[in-house]
């Protein structure tokens, strides 16, 4: 196990590396010249010069990525040039609130998504399974701005139920704190539920007719012990896969829900980044993202090897 | 400004208004409530305050300066400079020198005196060139502020301002009035801890959430602010920010014209009031005459002409924009009875632009964001139908003002904002040489009249000397108007006090809870 997982760590190193290139040049090489926008109504040609020799703006490329990347590595990711903060300490401040959104959402969705898939998987091509292979599909076309107003109309306009908008830290007031957590995880779950029961509910099928739960039958075991305990943890090797990989589609889905629910997590960090231009920001808040993107992938990766022995001795 | 006012001054160059300082800053016949607390759902997350970080305030930050920072003059309800921390004004014959007397035991929320030299000294940091704060563009008209003694400063202009005490009323970067001991012991911190001596202190601001303000028990002001607590917190969707309203978690948000449904369902709800400022100026669009197709008078003509602002408002915003014919406005002092403005006329603009003889091809930039790509789209539309391809050009709102400044542009959005006085921005708008001249049109005739309307104390003279541009203009169509500048509050009908909405300042220092 050790050997494969120091195989996995060495392969994600140039995958990093090349998400840092890439985040380097998307800042760099959109349109527009940072040093213009700082200086905004001053931006005088010579004013304009200056600025870009003091930043290093007049050097090549390769020159400004390695410098880039050797302050990175220090753990420098720079200082937004709006509001004076460093990268890490806006980061910091930020991602408590969408690690918990994301967590509740994938939980929601969970707790959706694995009793549905089982239900509709026990009874395939019945009345239950047809409608909610339906409603998963209805579900997924159904875009996450407007799933969150309309719960925003039901929930705390019309019922008064739940607050539409804000925040409090867990910390402070933990019951509040999941109150203002609801409505937002819940609209990132109900696009997060029918992948994860679609997923799960094609596996267990398959699994269903595997020779040995056919033993388990004849053995008279009890329909929902097979159910539960033979049938699905073999049955749930691609969810964990899709339960990691949607941590990087959650991440999309915060920039849109945070917004909305005016959350201050990261996904408005980085829509503030974008309309602002703060490329500083922009530029350090994507790459801390796509890193923890392929550090979740590496550790589904571990958590397939951990379900699936065949994996980590290469046979799979 | 009333005309007694301006021939007093005109008689009197030294016009001291110190009586003024007696009266209550709102003067109103509802009796006040001290006491509760109110949120107030913005559209932005704030940035900061130090001007040398942020540079120039937006919206959302004007709200909060107006409840942590005073500044020297205010506008009273009838949109007349009244006094604030200053009590008192006085001009010199040429308007370029203008002294203001202070209120005095006035503190600012760290115990710091605020005096003639703590004034001078916000000034002076802003101006001074090492510290290239892009708020120092804002303030290239004044040479230099003294403080000859602790209750007295003097504006040393480089050009005459008739009308500088209600040029200075707005809370913003350049007027906000800060704590010289704070910024000095906080250094880089000091853009998020703000010490200012205004009615509101700031209690505690938890990035992208919420800022607490809290009464301040000192306020120089006896018997304000009334409420104990005020909460800003920014909601950036427009849905939910209605929503919020409605569910009771915020007493009173930021609206515009895009969010037109809701102001409309807003004007319906008795539970909820909508706060209307029909200001000054306006949305407004420069061509750059020194590129083709601009350099020619004809296109511009035509594509002045082409556009039906009534239809366009009713695609825009519902029919709530304003049509606009000059840079004023209903909310400004200047009323024309000519402005000059072409009219609408598909048949003439496709006649004008035939007479060209050449295609009529060119990029405007547009902002890329909703709003700005609909009018772009709109915009495109009108003048295709008289035979001009447009092609849009989507930037974030930050590039527009560099590429503006540094010519890179065919046809620009800009905005002439609501501000008490034409002459700041109709003179750096289009006096030739101005770097904001964005038309890049040198006209003699016109620099005569700017030159003549910013030394004139005469109103009904300078009246007419702004008519007489706005007739320039529209005839040389360098620039064109598309809607008046009206700016929106949504509120729950409890909030009582809310003041004129000046320059979009949401100000709720003065409000209080019935």
């Amino acid at each position: 196990m050790l050997n494969f997982v120091v195989r996995r760590l060495l392969a994600i190193l140039p995958v990093l590396l090349a998400v840092s290139l890439l985040t380097f040049l998307i800042a760099s090489l959109l349109p527009g010249d940072l040093a213009l926008v700082i200086l905004g109504d001053q931006a005088t040609p010579e004013n304009v010069a200056a600025l870009r020799r003091d930043m290093g703006l007049d050097q090549p490329l390769w020159w400004r990525y390695l410098s880039w990347l050797g302050h990175v590595l220090q753990g420098d990711l720079g200082r937004s040039f709006r509001t004076g903060q460093t990268v890490l300490q806006a980061v910091a401040e930020r991602i408590p609130v969408s690690l918990q959104l994301m967590l509740m959402a994938e939980f929601i969705g969970l707790l959706i998504g694995v009793p549905v898939a089982i239900a509709c998987a026990a009874r395939a091509g019945g009345a239950f399974d047809r409608f909610m292979t339906g409603s998963a599909f209805a579900m997924l076309s159904m875009p996450s701005f407007l799933v969150a107003i309309l719960l925003i109309y039901l929930f705390a306009v019309e019922l008064h139920w739940l607050p539409a908008t804000g925040y409090v830290p867990f910390t402070e007031e933990p019951l509040n704190n999941l109150r203002f957590f609801v409505l937002p995880a819940l609209t990132l779950a109900l696009a997060e539920w029918p992948g994860i029961m679609r997923v799960l509910r094609s596996d267990m099928i398959a699994t269903l007719q595997e020779d040995y739960i056919a033993l388990a039958k004849a053995k008279g075991l009890k329909p929902a012990r097979i159910l539960f305990v033979h049938a699905l943890k073999p049955s749930s090797l691609t969810l964990v896969t899709v339960t990691g990989i949607n941590i990087g589609r959650l991440l999309g889905g915060t920039l849109i829900v945070e917004s909305i629910f005016a959350l201050p997590g990261i996904g408005r960090l980085l829509v503030g980044a974008i309309y602002t231009r703060d490329l500083v920001i922009l530029q350090g808040v994507v790459l801390l993202v796509a890193c923890g993107f392929v550090i979740v992938n590496f550790i589904v990766d571990m958590l397939y090897a951990v379900l699936d022995p065949r994996i980590r001795h290469g046979h799979a | 400004m009333t005309t007694l006012a301006a021939k007093a001054r005109k008689h009197a160059p030294i016009f001291l208004v110190a009586a003024f300082a007696l009266l209550p800053l709102a003067g109103t016949a509802q009796a006040q409530k001290s006491g509760g607390s109110i949120t107030v759902g913005q559209e932005l997350d704030i940035p900061g305050f130090d001007p040398l970080k942020v540079g120039v305030y937006d919206t959302s930050t004007f709200t909060a300066a107006a409840a942590i920072f005073d500044t020297l003059t205010t506008l009273d309800d009838k949109g007349e400079a009244a006094p604030k921390l200053a009590v008192s004004w006085s001009h010199s014959d040429d308007y370029m020198t203008w002294t203001f007397k202070l209120r005095e035991g006035v503190k600012f929320h760290d115990g710091t005196p605020f005096n003639a030299q703590a004034f001078k000294e916000n000034f002076d940091r802003q101006k001074d060139p090492a510290n290239k704060c892009r708020c120092a563009f804002y303030i290239t008209n004044v040479k230099e502020v003294l403080a000859p003694d602790d209750t007295t400063i003097v504006y040393k202009l480089t050009d005459p301002s008739v009308n500088l005490p209600a040029v200075i009323t707005i809370q913003s970067q350049n007027n906000a009035i800060h704590s010289p001991t704070a910024w000095k012991t906080k250094g880089d911190d000091y853009n998020r801890n703000p010490v200012g001596t205004g009615p509101y202190i700031l209690k505690s601001w938890t990035a992208g959430d919420r800022m607490v303000l809290e009464k301040n028990p000192n306020y120089w002001d006896k018997g304000r602010p009334y409420l104990d607590r005020i909460i800003l917190k920014p909601l950036p969707d427009a849905q939910s920010r209605f929503a919020s309203l409605q569910s009771g978690e915020a007493d009173i948000i930021w609206d515009d014209e895009a969010d037109a449904d809701n102001i409309l369902k807003a004007q319906k709800d008795p539970k909820l009031t909508v706060h209307t400022y029909k200001g000054s100026g306006a949305a407004v669009y420069a061509f750059n005459t020194k590129v083709a197709p601009f350099d020619d008078v004809r296109v511009r003509q035509a594509l002045v002409m082409a556009i039906d602002r009534p239809k366009m408002s009713q695609a825009i915003s519902n029919g709530l924009s304003r049509p606009a014919s000059n840079p004023y406005g209903d909310g400004s002092w200047v009323k024309c009875k000519d402005d000059g403005a072409l009219p609408f006329d598909v048949e003439k603009a496709k006649a004008l632009i035939k007479d060209y003889g050449k295609p009529v091809e060119f990029k405007m930039l547009v902002t890329a964001t909703p709003r700005g790509r609909v009018v772009g789209q709109v915009l495109q539309q009108f003048w295709k139908r008289v035979g001009a391809n447009m092609e849009i050009e989507q930037v974030d709102q930050a590039t527009i003002p560099s590429r503006a400044f540094t010519r890179q542009f065919q046809m620009t959005p800009w905005r002439i904002v609501d501000l008490a006085d034409p002459d700041p921005q109709m003179y750096a708008n289009f006096r030739s040489g101005s770097p904001l001249a964005l038309a890049g049109l040198s006209n003699p005739e016109l620099d005569k009249l700017l030159d003549h309307a910013r030394v004139t104390p005469d109103l009904g003279q300078r009246t007419e000397d702004y008519c007489a541009i706005s007739r320039l203009i529209n005839k040389e169509a360098i620039w064109f108007w598309t809607f008046q500048n009206t700016y929106y509050a949504l509120s729950s009908a409890r909030l009582k006090g809310f003041p004129k909405i000046y320059n979009g300042v949401i100000d709720v220092s003065r409000t209080w809870l019935e």
